[in-house]
């Protein structure tokens, strides 16, 4: 029992008998892919399917490569990884005064919510891998302004119950709404636009103010800034408002435990039912692109006949020479914290997540991108009951970005703080209230002054982890013109690197990546996942697909009213 | 058709080194006098299996590890909300015993705190014939399944020996109000979330992906 692999059993150190020597890894394969992201892993699972020979590896002993979700053991090992050496990640921080049950945690690298209607989710449908899952619901979108979290009015019933519009926005806003919902077919209206930022096209076709551009364009369309150009706005408009009523009142849901890693655990393990071989803890140390061999790390060394595919992650020093690089030169900064507040203030009834937008311009450090942030409560299986993790996010790189991120976080801290403040019940009687000659009632201060004072030390705010991480990726944000995802010497080369994480916080754009490097590999994408599952649940589905017959119409609008009445 | 009923849905994980007949004893189970209808199916997600309980249905969400334990940890995925594991080793093969410790252990630190193990020693028919080709001795097996807290059965994928009992002792184990054992994640919160089957526009939508 010299040789057997000491690693796999003392990592998790605890004391089990030796396990036999591991059995040789397969030496040859049609297609090699090594890193355990979104894009490999559906990709991994397509081949497998479609009939290929995968054999698939991570140099990580987790599922998830770049977009991993940690436990709070796994974390300061990633920070330090990362430090030491990352074509990803840099200038990762973590602070954490005092010690956590490290398995109620998982800290998501790069967490995304799913909108209900996008190709993501069509395919997690047509490829089973959604049953491996499970989805909650994210309803509220806030927007920062004025020093407080405005809900988005999206909904026809929203925009009518709103206080904050005047009539005449209320009907502009509609107006917009209703065209956008059809704009891909009014060329005529938006035509002139086409190069032209969103912010220009809104105002002048249709009026709207600072404020529901913002709203329309940064908080829903979840664009970077109100600059991004007319039909990228618009498509991302539309993505909002189609997917909602789709399943429900509500525009996104999100995975469990985690966003693209759980995913990319569904699709590895579809993909190892459909016959790939995996392996993780392996390094890739050598590579011959003339013979098609890869040697790693514990010795393997497999020969692929079709293609490498490669995350930037997965490419160390020894073989960088050998590989195209992708060059990632997009920035993301990061701010993760969880807080010892359950932050139910902000979420929907029934529901333990929402998003919170700041639009360009609504911080005091100036911010010209949207700083981003999804809070999680327990329910979302990512913290312990009471607490709330918050992501942060901004495509604004370096120093900036990272003093935006701050300064959004001491928004939402103050902000949490006063609404759970305000939900404080006082005991008031009729000698509290005194009113001013407007004669509008104010509460007595020295009340209020008491009851607060009793109040705050209750609710103080405590970071219970807080880190901060910049990420890396090749493909640009909005407002830059699109490149060409995958990098590489074209098809004729043995070797494809895939792009890094797309820089929104949805899957958009992903699934077409993995399409792209599919047709490559295959030649066309035409039976990309065309699988024919057989399904104990057929029954059910097609008993299903009957009785939502009547909604007959496959791209679901919700009913935006052909003649408002204001 | 009977009245309904109450259908619990379990989760149940496969482990054990490989040829031992993890597949064998579940494609056993699912497609012997269990079986209702129809002919078990492999392939997308998972098997499933339903037994029918005089008071209450429990269908079985079999998962099999796809050859991912070979190479890989399992991911976290497997193990999550899994309500109970079948460990199983081959009782002519002494190391797949030492490897179905190894699981048990893996479970204990992986799994749901609740999670129901079963162990199982497969290949009995083998044995029958030829008392010299035991390597695990069933007292072995007994004895590890009492420290653990395990069931225990000796098998015969082959025959269909105790198959259907490794079930049925499961089965009964299973609490009636079906609570996930770290704290009710499959059970009583299963209404707040979202089934993606259920769009209003139907599952099977003409985008093309």
């Amino acid at each position: 029992m010299s040789s057997f692999s000491a690693s796999s059993v003392s990592k998790r150190g605890s004391i089990v008998p030796p396990l036999a020597e591991d059995p040789a890894f397969v030496d040859s394969c049609d297609v090699l892919i090594c890193g355990t992201g979104i894009v490999e892993s559906i990709l991994a699972a397509a081949l497998a399917w479609q009939g290929s020979n995968v054999a698939h590896l991570d140099r990580n002993s987790i599922y998830g490569d770049s977009s991993a979700v940690l436990n709070l053991d796994e974390l300061p090992r990633w920070v330090d990884e990362v430090n030491y050496e990352s074509a990803v990640f840099s200038n990762a921080k973590l602070y954490q005064p005092r010690p956590l049950d490290s398995k109620k945690y998982f800290v998501d690298l790069t967490p995304r919510v799913l909108f209900a209607k996008s190709d993501m989710l069509q395919l997690l449908l047509k490829s089973r891998v959604y049953k491996y899952l499970e989805f909650r619901s994210l309803t509220n979108f806030h927007t920062y302004e004025n020093d407080s979290f405005e809900k988005v009015p999206a909904s026809k019933q929203d925009i009518f119950t709103s206080q904050q519009m005047s009539p005449v926005v209320k009907r502009q806003l509609m107006k917009f709404i209703k065209f956008t919902v059809e704009w891909e077919r009014l060329y005529n209206v938006w035509g002139p636009y086409r190069d032209k930022p969103v912010v220009e096209f809104m105002t002048k076709e249709f009026q709207l103010e600072q404020t529901q551009i913002d709203e329309l364009v940064q908080s829903i369309g979840l664009c970077s800034s109100n600059d991004v150009a007319t039909p990228v706005a618009l498509h991302r408009i539309k993505r909002y408002l189609v997917s909602l009523e789709t399943y429900g009142a509500f525009p996104v849901v999100y995975s469990m435990y985690g966003s693209a890693s759980e995913l990319s655990q569904g699709f590895c393990r579809s993909a190892a039912v459909g016959g790939a071989v995996y392996k993780l803890n392996a390094t890739l140390t050598g590579l011959d692109v003339d013979s098609k061999t890869a040697i790693f790390n514990d010795g393997s060394k497999v020969r692929w006949s079709e293609k490498l595919v490669v995350s930037e992650a997965q490419i160390t020093e020894q073989v960088r020479s050998k590989i195209p690089s992708s060059n990632p030169e997009y920035q993301i900064n990061h701010l993760t914290v969880i807080v010892n507040m359950d932050c139910k203030e902000w979420f929907a009834e029934g529901e333990d997540a929402a998003i919170i937008v700041f639009p360009v311009g609504s911080l005091s450090s100036g911010n010209t991108k949207t700083v981003q942030a999804i809070c999680y409560g327990a329910e979302s299986g990512q913290v312990p009951p009471g607490q709330c993790i918050w992501y942060l996010s901004t495509v604004q790189g370096g120093a900036t970005g990272q003093r935006d991120l701050e300064e959004a976080l001491s928004k939402m801290e103050a902000s949490i703080l006063r609404e759970s403040t305000e939900d404080f019940e006082f005991q008031v009687d009729q000698s509290d209230v005194i009113f001013t000659p407007s004669g509008d009632p104010v509460l007595s201060s020295v009340k209020l002054g008491k009851s607060m004072k009793d109040f705050v030390p209750e609710k103080k705010l405590t970071y219970l982890i807080k880190l901060s991480y910049n990420q890396k990726t090749s493909i640009p944000p909005l407002e830059e013109s699109i490149k060409d995802v995958a990098k590489n010497d074209g098809d004729e080369s043995p070797v494809i690197v895939t792009s890094g994480a797309p820089t929104e916080i949805t899957y958009d754009g992903i699934v077409e990546q993995v399409k792209k490097i599919y047709a490559q590999i295959v030649g066309s994408d035409d039976d990309f996942f065309d699988v024919d599952f057989e399904d104990d649940e057929e029954d059910e589905l097609t008993g299903m697909a009957k009785q939502n017959k009547k909604q007959e119409d496959d791209d679901h609008v919700p009913d935006f009213g052909d003649d408002m009445e204001l | 058709m009977s009245a309904p009923r109450k259908t619990t849905s379990v989760k149940l994980v496969l482990l054990g080194e490989a040829a031992v007949g993890k597949s064998s004893l579940v494609l056993r189970f699912v497609s012997n006098e269990f079986q209702e209808n129809k002919e078990p199916t492999i392939g997308a997600a998972f098997l499933t299996q339903k037994c029918n309980f005089p008071d209450r249905t429990i269908k079985f969400e079999i998962w099999d590890t796809a050859g991912q334990e070979r190479f890989a940890s399992l991911a976290p995925m497997y193990y999550r909300n899994a309500q109970t594991a079948l460990v199983v080793y081959d009782i002519t093969k002494p190391q797949s015993f030492i490897k179905a410790r190894h699981w048990v252990s893996e479970l204990k630190s992986q799994a749901s705190p609740g999670i129901i193990i079963a162990l199982v020693g497969n290949k009995r028919d083998l044995v029958d014939d030829d008392e010299s080709a035991r390597k695990v001795a069933e007292d072995e097996g007994k004895q590890l399944a009492e420290e653990e807290g395990l069931l225990f059965f000796e098998t015969s994928a082959k025959t269909g020996l105790n198959v259907k009992d490794v079930f049925m002792a499961i089965a009964q184990k299973i609490p009636e109000e079906q609570k996930a054992p770290s704290g009710g994640l499959r059970g009583a919160e299963e209404d707040s979330r979202v089934d993606l089957n259920s769009a209003v526009a139907g599952p099977e939508s003409s985008c093309a992906c």
